[in-house]
């Protein structure tokens, strides 16, 4: 999950991780990610591990970077298994 | 409308001088086919090349005043030159031409850089003082003519436009890595920047003296959008609208030749439209530029708009073939890389108008600014509300506000409420307005080794602009459009620099200081911003057309990368080759290739917009590296100026034979 996620955003968005920015910081006030980008960001994530997103979870910050975007999938993925 | 070129040399002039001004002015020749003349003494040489358009006889350049001392050199137009003139006749000045030329002169003469005030108009020029050897350099207000100059070796040089320092043997174009970052943020120079090292533009509403081997630059007018205001209703604001655009538009219809006018179907040129018909008794002449590809077309509302008001319509058809094939061309005339092509089809406009002899147009370039046309302007309302309206309403206002993207449908609408979450808050000091638009700047900026901070061209923007943080968010977000993206990219390269690459005068009745001091006091005060334009719309109901009232504002877009993709033209290589990007070491080559590498492997729809911009800019940067820096594929328009040779004032002392010679 982690590479599929990494390949992703390091393919669309032309960079490389721990040369053009780090896994922690923010792709927006990076320069990474714009509000094309960030649909194609949602889309790619509801697609590939069959994410729906609540209100609440899209009016928090939740994949501002890599680190949170890992975390968020994650959590949404143990919550869906242990349904 | 004409171009400027001038130098002062303060080691003592030659025969060199003619030469060296004829040369000037052979880059510039587009600018001004009609007539052309120079001014030449033992330190100084300027000179016009004139497209003749008011008092096309006796108008001829460069003027004096009666005595010689004064000498001017004038590129644009002074609307109120008659207003003006019946002053300065009052006051006891005599005039021996009927041209606005001789008003500017005189007004100088008489009022000082005061007159600048006074001014309403196009215009930049430059007055020489033969007797204490100074100069006087002044711009317009919103920056609608340029004015470059350059201090090099010890000598100013200055000219409308920068190709005229081809001319100069021992000056090379370099492009300043600092400056293309500014231009990637803000998709245009700074108001004092021209892309290049040693090459200053002079910001609109300054002025330039040159006195005694010393620059001194000055500011004569600001741009803050005073609110205060005794219009009190809806009605009176649109009574005042329409008479401030009915004499605006009457004003630059002001001319010995011709006036057409460039309609493209939207609300701002319909309006220009409907005003000149009601004002001159002949047939309008209107043009536009129709597109094959239909979601860039426009052509089913201008015929509307002709039919509904009866204009003499043409028009010329756009394909990715006529993108690409001139690009090159264009580009040239516009001298500043770009993040769009849709300046092209511009290029192309002029060159049918002219051929249909037509010399002066009238467009609507300014509605948007002064007016709140533009989605940016719905966008800061609504981000700098964010925090007081509900998710439903933010869910609506954001469906609404950029239509015309796919990724903002209404489908996204909910996603995008976690975008917009980002950019609540103000990250760089007095850009809130323009943060989201800037997200596509800091990629684009990948394009330089270099690393830039955007805060300190955020200072350099604002930080003499004291009165800009006294501005509402809408306002400071209005001013940053007009010192960028309007006089930068909309009023230069897609405007006059098109216009004028076939002779063509454009004038912008939007423009006009009155109308855009009317819109500062009605903006907003009757309704909340999200109708765009409503106050225009309102005042215009009854003269246009409803399907132009009520359509929803259609950007004006061009073919952008997929046309290079389609057709692949040759000049492609100075990107695709690796040998060819070295010679641009400020880019980095890695990201430049990853870029193309996408561009030319992934289906259209998954290129963003900071992609497509990214790459339009590298293109024309490479283009531009070519033609300015490696001087490629110039040509000699020497003897264009020898055949439109008309004056020519020589006050040489060390040529007595040929003092005070005027051809």
């Amino acid at each position: 999950m982690k590479q599929k996620i990494t390949d992703f955003l390091e393919e669309t968005f032309l960079f490389e991780f721990d040369i053009d920015i780090s896994k922690g910081e923010d792709l927006f006030k990076s320069g990474i990610m714009d509000s094309f980008g960030y649909i194609q960001l949602i889309k790619f994530l509801k697609k590939e591990f069959d994410i729906t997103f609540s209100e609440k979870e899209l009016m928090s910050n939740i994949l501002v970077s890599y680190d949170r975007i890992i975390e968020f999938v994650q959590t949404k993925k143990s919550s869906t298994e242990n349904v | 409308m004409c171009g400027i070129a001038g130098f002062y040399n303060p080691n003592g002039g030659s025969q060199v001088f003619d030469a060296s001004i004829k040369k000037m002015l052979s880059f510039i020749v587009h600018r001004g086919p009609d007539q052309s003349g120079y001014f030449v003494d033992d330190v100084m040489a300027m000179g016009t090349v004139r497209l003749s358009i008011i008092d096309i006889k006796s108008g001829i350049q460069p003027l004096a005043d009666e005595n010689e001392r004064y000498i001017i050199c004038f590129n644009g137009e002074l609307y109120n030159y008659i207003e003006l003139r019946k002053e300065l006749t009052n006051q006891g000045v005599h005039f021996r031409t009927d041209s606005d030329t001789e008003v500017v002169l005189k007004a100088w003469i008489q009022f000082g850089d005061k007159c600048l005030l006074k001014f309403n108009g196009a215009f930049a020029f430059a007055i020489y003082d033969t007797m204490d050897r100074s100069i006087f350099i002044a711009r317009d207000r919103y920056g609608k003519r340029p004015l470059f100059y350059m201090n090099h070796n010890g000598h100013l040089a200055f000219a409308s436009e920068m190709k005229a320092f081809l001319a100069i043997d021992d000056f090379h174009f370099e492009f300043d890595p600092q400056q293309l970052s500014s231009i990637f943020n803000f998709w245009t120079p700074l108001p004092h920047q021209s892309s290049y090292k040693n090459i200053a533009q002079l910001p609109m509403g300054h002025f330039l003296t040159f006195k005694n081997n010393s620059l001194k630059l000055q500011q004569y007018d600001t741009l803050n959008f005073p609110s205060q205001t005794t219009i009190n209703s809806k009605e009176e604001a649109c009574d005042l609208i329409h008479q401030a655009l009915a004499k605006s538009v009457e004003l630059r219809l002001r001319s010995d030749v011709k006036v057409g006018v460039y309609l493209s179907g939207g609300l701002d040129s319909s309006i220009i439209t409907s005003l000149t018909k009601e004002l001159t008794d002949e047939t309008v002449r209107t043009f536009s530029v129709e597109f094959e590809d239909q979601k860039f077309d426009e052509s089913s509302d201008q015929k509307i708009v002709s039919k509904h008001l009866g204009t003499m319509h043409s028009s010329i058809s756009i394909n990715d073939y006529k993108i690409t094939n001139h690009f090159p061309d264009a580009i040239y005339h516009g001298e500043i890389p770009v993040f769009r092509t849709a300046f092209i089809p511009m290029y192309l406009l002029s060159k049918m108008v002219k051929e249909e002899g037509i010399k002066v147009v009238l467009s609507g370039e300014g509605a948007d600014e002064a007016f709140l046309g533009y989605n940016l302007f719905k966008d800061t309302i609504l981000r700098k509300s964010w925090g007081q309206i509900s998710t439903s309403q933010k869910q609506e206002r954001l469906k609404q506000m950029y239509p015309y993207l796919d990724h903002y449908s209404a489908e996204n609408s909910a996603y995008l409420i976690g975008l917009y979450n980002q950019f609540t808050e103000e990250q760089t000091r007095g850009l809130f307005s323009h943060e989201l638009r800037l997200q596509n700047g800091k990629f684009s900026n990948r394009l330089l080794n270099e690393k830039f901070d955007l805060s300190d061209q955020a200072n350099l923007l604002l930080g003499k602009e004291e009165y800009f943080f006294n501005l509402n968010p809408v306002q400071r977000a209005q001013w940053l459009e007009f010192k960028t993206l309007l006089s930068g990219y909309l009023l230069s390269t897609q405007g006059e620099r098109m216009a004028l690459a076939h002779g063509v005068e454009n004038r912008c009745p939007f423009l006009d200081p009155n109308v855009v001091a009317l819109a500062a006091q009605v903006n907003l005060k009757f309704d909340n911003g999200y109708n765009e334009k409503y106050l225009l719309k309102q005042a215009f109901k009854n003269k246009l057309p409803n399907s132009i009232l009520s359509r929803y504002k259609q950007p004006y877009r061009a073919p952008d990368v997929s046309a290079f993709v389609n057709q692949k033209p040759d000049y492609l290589d100075l990107l695709l080759s690796e040998s060819e990007l070295k010679n641009m070491p400020f880019l980095n080559s890695k990201f430049a290739s990853s870029l193309l590498k996408k561009i030319f492997n992934s289906p259209p729809d998954q290129i963003s917009t900071k992609e497509n911009q990214t790459f339009i800019y590298l293109l024309s940067t490479a283009l531009l590296n070519n033609q300015f820096v490696r001087r490629r594929g110039l040509t000699n328009n020497l003897h264009l100026i020898e055949s439109s040779l008309v004056k020519r004032i020589d006050h040489r002392i060390k040529n007595v034979e040929l003092s005070r010679v005027s051809l």
